[in-house]
């Protein structure tokens, strides 16, 4: 690699411990918030260095890719090799950046053994992509599968050219891609079968084989049956057909054997995963009831050692405590007879991730509890959805934490000055409009204000590696992505009771109050109820975002708070409400907005600093 | 209508009697008469004797025949009055009957006014409560917009309305003239589609405009009457249908028996909507008739459509039936006799024998799209997936056997055509035509397409000579190999291009590829130099500046800032593009806010230059 490109993959890494650096033990609160916000202002030193380094060394490389050297591009290959490995996913959207750049070049030289491997690559790149989606419909979530598939697909083609195509590296790139067209979601799942089957057929054929033995058949085979198996925990039994579950469940049994071999050659037990797989092609197979699957669930997640905290290990906790209330989820008659353990199984997890070593770091505990997020059962019993997500916040995205504490101060310092010139100003909301006493009423208010605040951001968790832990500015794609949280956001919230609340405020915080501009396009002002509170937030999250130094480097926008007030008076009637920049005319309530942010900051910090899990 | 006045006054009640003696031959004479029949009569006794008894005839109360065949006619004031009475019962049915005529003349003017004064007033009410709450609310932009918009929909309902009524009131004063010019079917059927698609839309429901066997395209009639009566037709099928209903439309012709150069124009269109009464159904083309009950009170119409579609097929000597069950649906078919118009359609040249994909769900439209290329010496290849698509493409750019095309239908089975359109201008290269055939507004949609790499749109419903001859557009007119393919498609040889670039091997390059499509092409290797060679050259002289951001001596961003400063006016005209691998997004606003028009991401696009020169041609 090249001096910059090394010095960028450090900056990454750094950014990275300094954001989810932990308190030192006997630290008092106040060097520990001084420290803290010291890390911000690194963190924002090493963003500009990284902007610095990617403008005066690698886009003058993209700008003049024709003429880079060979060792030029086997650096910039080995970089984007950096930026997303196997374990580690530092930069996912540079890495798609220059393999983008790199098969347009190579598209251009028609250099086909190169087209294949960038064709896989950004088929990698954007399967990661895809895989921040979690929680979103299909629907809006589509574009990112496509894209990748159609990578995969373009150099799957090749395989009908496999023997002219003599390099073996390019072979496996072309078997690879063919087994990963399968990857992600499926109009119907007879249609991923369908393809995982013919890539099954592809890998067996001793055709292929015979004219590269030295390519691990035995390990692209395996893995294509448990991409076969995995399908069955993601798809629902009815709407699977009888051929869809005999595929599949030659597949388990397949993987099932193969582990149970290894697991006694090591004198180990039988990891979850394909135990869980083998029941539920019982079930679906009809040789099992839903209860006796449940049952076995059951007794597969007790078994689980709360101390493993191997990928085996957290799927046996907390995957497959996902996939359990996935099942509770489609048939919630079964929720009342298990709502004890749902409890206790919820607390279960959270004590597992509590004692996690460097759990902030482990992106597939990460993904893992944020499917189980997704799947989430809440009961009167069981951890509210609410605390989960505040734990979660806190425990992965402290970057995020802070700036939703900040705005629900800010959200409710705000709240209270309405409220004592306008009582009647959330009236639309109901559960405000029925409390009589106006004391009690504004308490209410500022209240909820402040938890509009914590919970607007939530859907940016999906999205972390653009918030906390991004090394740079956006790009363009990026930009775009962000804007899903709103959507991701209202998704969660809305399912749930304890956080419906803050369905909408997630939903319109970005939206324009003139609805001319904004996002996400499907918020209509006028129809939202909560919209008042909404306004509130859009703009306390706006002046923070545009004045809080660690935020405003992602998309380049500068603003001292002056200014930033300035501005959204400037923005009257179009961005923001009116009655609230003319009540932000006024210095005094501009000031008192400006300490609740200094407020809620530390305050975030003290929480940050007292957390548990 | 004159009154008739009948005097009453002065009849009394004497008597007179007659003696009628009837002759062998038939004829009657008055054989006797007494004063009274005198008094009664008011002929003189002389004047009575042998005179026809019809003289008397009025004042006949009884007739008593006597046995040799003579008969006593007893006469009487009353019997006139009788008469009269008679008399007047008749002027009485006529005087009811124009009563009635009058009356229902008046209803019709009262429901006329009835309907007019709810019609106006229900889009009225809405336009001054909707400027009362505006004007209530006048800080508050977003809700000032809401009441803007409706009242913008009040105020077009209004002017709808107005017309309506005028074009009733043209017709029945026979000021109405069909005119007779040619005009396109193709152009007539997309702009009814581009009007009724967005109705239909609103109420989510399924409207199918197919068509059927067309034989001549260009036609001589009155296009924009024709087009009120089906925008007439299909328009009160989207109203009186409920949300998620399903409306066909179908548009084909037969030639006339008897005359070559005349064809008929059939139109079909069926609904599934409320449907009308066998009673409502006799009434329909009558003006201010609406189907009324609990489901279409809240319809708007005046009820004036039906009338006017009826009133103008007779004028065009064409007829209209329509058959409709209530709760069940409608059904119009409309025959129009049209002449064909004897100018011949433009030439189209088309590789013959090549290949063209079309990507599209199986269907009606690809069914037709193939027919259409077959018909047009082409070979069409159907693929309904991406992914299939994608494999078949890689395959055959492999084998050198690429399709001289391929057209983009609605659907596919696995992803959104633009995705596909997308992926497959970068597989393809810049030179593959991509052709989106689609029935959504192409100005709603030309900005993603254009993005995803589309190079042109075909409107559906789908005409033989647009699909073609957008194709012979594209493809250039002559057949030639895949390698020489490439360089005929659009003429970009009277477009002027700065090109702004430090780089020589990047100024090389892009000079290559601009020159290589005809583009006439002056390069400048720093900010200075553009600005100068900008400021020299005449007045509109280029077309588009693409602008490299970092350069020696004076940077992308301050070049663009002067050029847009100069007192010429192209200066703030002329379209800066912004090229450089610098994609963050504050590079992005940055060259917005110095000037530039678009932002181009190095390494330079072949197909994206393309694109941009592209829009510039249109």
């Amino acid at each position: 690699m090249q001096p910059y490109q090394e010095e960028y993959i450090a900056n990454l890494n750094a950014i990275i411990e300094l954001a989810t650096q932990k308190k030192p033990k006997e630290q008092l609160f106040e060097e520990y918030y001084a420290v803290m916000l010291a890390n911000q202002e690194k963190i924002g030193r090493r963003i500009q260095r990284n902007i610095a380094l990617l403008r005066d060394h690698l886009f003058p490389m993209l700008d003049n890719l024709f003429e880079a050297k060979e060792k030029e591009l086997c650096d910039l290959q080995e970089f984007a090799g950096k930026l997303l490995d196997k374990r580690n996913e530092l930069d996912v959207g540079l890495f798609c950046q220059i393999h983008q750049a790199l098969l347009s070049m190579v598209r251009s030289k028609k250099n086909r053994q190169a087209m294949i491997r960038e064709l896989y690559w950004l088929g990698i790149g954007r399967n990661n992509l895809y895989n921040k989606m979690i929680g979103l419909s299909q629907k809006d979530s589509q574009k990112y599968v496509y894209r990748m598939r159609l990578c995969f697909a373009e150099a799957a083609a090749y395989l009908k050219y496999y023997d002219e195509i003599e390099d073996r590296e390019t072979r496996g790139y072309i078997l690879r891609s063919r087994a990963n067209m399968a990857l992600g979601a499926f109009p119907s799942v007879t249609e991923r079968i369908r393809l995982i089957k013919r890539t099954l057929q592809i890998m067996q054929d001793k055709g292929y084989q015979e004219k590269e033995p030295e390519l691990p058949w035995d390990q692209f085979i395996y893995q294509t049956h448990q991409l076969m198996a995995a399908t069955i925990s993601y798809s629902k039994e009815k709407i699977m057909t009888p051929q869809d579950i005999a595929d599949i469940m030659e597949s388990v049994y397949i993987v099932y054997q193969r582990r149970l071999k290894e697991a006694k050659e090591r004198g180990e037990q039988l990891p979850v995963r394909p135990l869980f797989s083998y029941y539920a092609i019982e079930y679906y197979c009809g040789l099992d009831t839903l209860d006796g699957l449940l049952t076995k669930m059951e007794a597969l997640m007790d078994a689980a050692n709360p101390f493993d905290v191997s990928v085996d290990g957290m799927y046996g906790i907390i995957s497959l405590s996902a996939f359990y209330c996935q099942y509770l989820q489609d048939y919630p008659e079964k929720i009342p007879e298990r709502s004890e353990y749902i409890e206790s199984l919820y607390r279960r997890i959270l004590n597992y991730v509590e004692n996690f070593p460097e759990e902030s770091k482990n992106e597939t505990l990460f993904y893992y509890l944020r499917q189980l997020s997704y799947t989430f059962v809440e009961t009167k019993a069981s951890v509210s959805y609410k605390e989960f997500l505040q734990k979660l916040q806190v425990r992965f995205a402290p970057e995020i934490f802070i700036h939703s504490n900040v705005v629900g101060r800010a959200a409710a310092t705000f709240c209270n000055i309405i409220m004592k010139e306008q009582p009647s100003f959330f009236d639309d909301i109901e559960e405000v409009k029925t409390i009589k006493n106006p004391e009690k009423k504004r308490h209410v208010v500022v209240e909820y204000a402040m938890e509009c605040g914590l919970f607007h951001d939530v859907g940016k968790i999906n999205f972390i590696n653009l918030y906390s832990q991004t090394g740079r500015q956006w790009f363009e794609e990026e930009y775009e992505m962000a804007h899903l949280h709103t959507i991701i956001g209202e998704a969660c919230l809305s399912e749930r009771e304890s956080t419906r609340l803050f369905a909408a405020i997630a939903k319109g915080h970005h939206s324009w109050y003139d609805g001319s501009r904004g996002y996400p396009e499907t918020y209509r002002r006028l129809e939202c109820p909560y919209r008042q509170m909404v306004d509130v937030v859009g703009v306390v999250d706006w002046l923070d975002n545009v004045t809080t130094s660690s935020r405003r480097i992602y998309t380049g926008v500068e603003k001292t708070f002056d200014e930033a007030i300035h501005e959204a008076v400037a923005l009257e009637g179009r961005r923001f409400s009116p009655i609230l920049t003319a009540m932000l005319r006024d210095k005094k309530v501009s000031e008192q907005i400006k300490a609740a942010f200094e407020e809620g900051r530390r305050e975030a910090y003290q929480k940050l600093y007292k957390e548990n899990w | 209508m004159v009154m008739e006045s009948v005097e009453m006054e002065g009849i009394k009640g004497e008597k007179g009697y007659l003696v009628v003696e009837r002759k062998q031959n038939g004829e009657e004479k008055i054989l006797y008469a007494d004063q009274g029949a005198c008094a009664v009569t008011g002929f003189a006794l002389e004047e009575l004797f042998g005179a026809k008894p019809d003289i008397a005839a009025k004042f006949v109360t009884e007739k008593v025949k006597f046995d040799n065949g003579h008969k006593l006619w007893i006469l009487d004031k009353e019997g006139d009055k009788k008469q009269y009475k008679t008399r007047l019962e008749q002027i009485n049915i006529a005087l009811e009957d124009a009563l009635k005529e009058a009356e229902a003349a008046n209803r019709a003017k009262s429901n006329f006014l009835s309907n007019m004064s709810h019609d106006i007033r229900t889009p009225m009410n809405a336009i001054v409560g909707m400027a009362s709450i505006g004007l209530a609310h006048i800080d508050e932009k977003s809700r000032v917009q809401d009441c803007l918009g409706k009242i913008q929909t009040a105020s077009t309902h209004l002017m709808s309305l107005v017309n309506d009524v005028l074009d009733m009131s043209r017709i029945d004063s026979g000021r109405m003239t069909i005119n007779e010019e040619i005009f396109s079917l193709a152009d007539l059927v997309h702009d009814i589609a581009v009007i009724v698609r967005p109705q239909a839309a609103q109420k989510n429901q399924e409207l199918q405009l197919v068509i059927g066997q067309v034989c001549e395209e260009m036609l001589v009639g009155d296009p924009l009457h024709l087009r009120q009566i089906l925008v007439n037709i299909i328009g009160n099928a989207v109203k009186y249908t409920m949300e998620d209903g399903k409306i066909y439309a179908q548009f084909s012709q037969h030639y006339a028996d008897d005359k070559k150069d005349v064809i008929w124009f059939d139109f079909l269109c069926e609904d599934n909507g409320i449907g009308m009464s066998s009673e409502f159904l006799k009434r329909i083309f009558v003006p201010f008739e609406r189907v009324s009950n609990s489901t279409t009170s809240k319809i708007e119409g005046t009820g004036l459509e039906m009338a006017i579609v009826k009133k103008l097929i007779d004028q065009m000597g064409g007829e209209i039936v329509v058959q409709s069950e209530e709760g069940v649906g409608s059904k119009f078919f409309v025959k129009l006799p049209l002449f064909i118009a004897s100018q011949n359609q433009k030439k189209q040249h088309l590789p013959v024998g090549q290949t063209v994909l079309v990507a599209d769900e199986e269907g009606q439209e690809a069914a037709q799209a193939v027919k259409y290329l077959t018909d047009g010496g082409l070979v069409p290849v159907c693929m309904e997936s991406g992914l299939d698509i994608v494999t078949w493409l890689t395959e055959a750019q492999y084998e050198g056997r690429m399709p001289c095309a391929m057209l983009l239908g609605r659907e596919l089975s696995d992803m959104p055509v633009l995705e596909l359109a997308a992926h497959v201008r970068q597989l393809a290269g810049k030179n593959f035509p991509i052709v989106l055939v689609s029935e959504q507004d192409w100005a709603q949609i030309e900005y993603r397409a254009v993005r995803a790499g589309v190079n042109a749109f075909v409107p559906c419903p789908l005409f033989q000579s647009r699909l073609l001859g957008t194709l012979s557009e594209l493809l250039g007119g002559t057949q030639k190999d895949n390698e020489t393919f490439s360089k005929q498609k659009t003429d970009f040889g009277r477009l002027h291009v700065l090109l702004v670039e430090d780089n020589e091997m990047n100024q090389e390059i892009a000079m290559e590829l601009l020159s290589m499509i005809g583009v006439q092409v002056e390069a400048a290797d720093n900010g200075v130099h553009a600005v100068e060679t900008f400021e020299a050259s005449e007045e509109g002289y280029f077309d588009v500046i693409f602008m490299d951001v970092q350069m020696p001596v004076m940077n992308g961003y301050e070049a663009t800032k002067r050029i847009r400063m100069l007192s010429r006016k192209d200066a703030k005209s002329v379209w800066i593009v912004a090229m450089t691998a610098n994609a963050f997004i504050e590079d992005v606003r940055q060259s917005r806010e110095a000037g530039m028009n678009e932002h181009c991401s190095k390494p330079v696009d072949p197909e994206r230059l393309q694109e941009i020169l592209r829009k510039h041609l249109k």
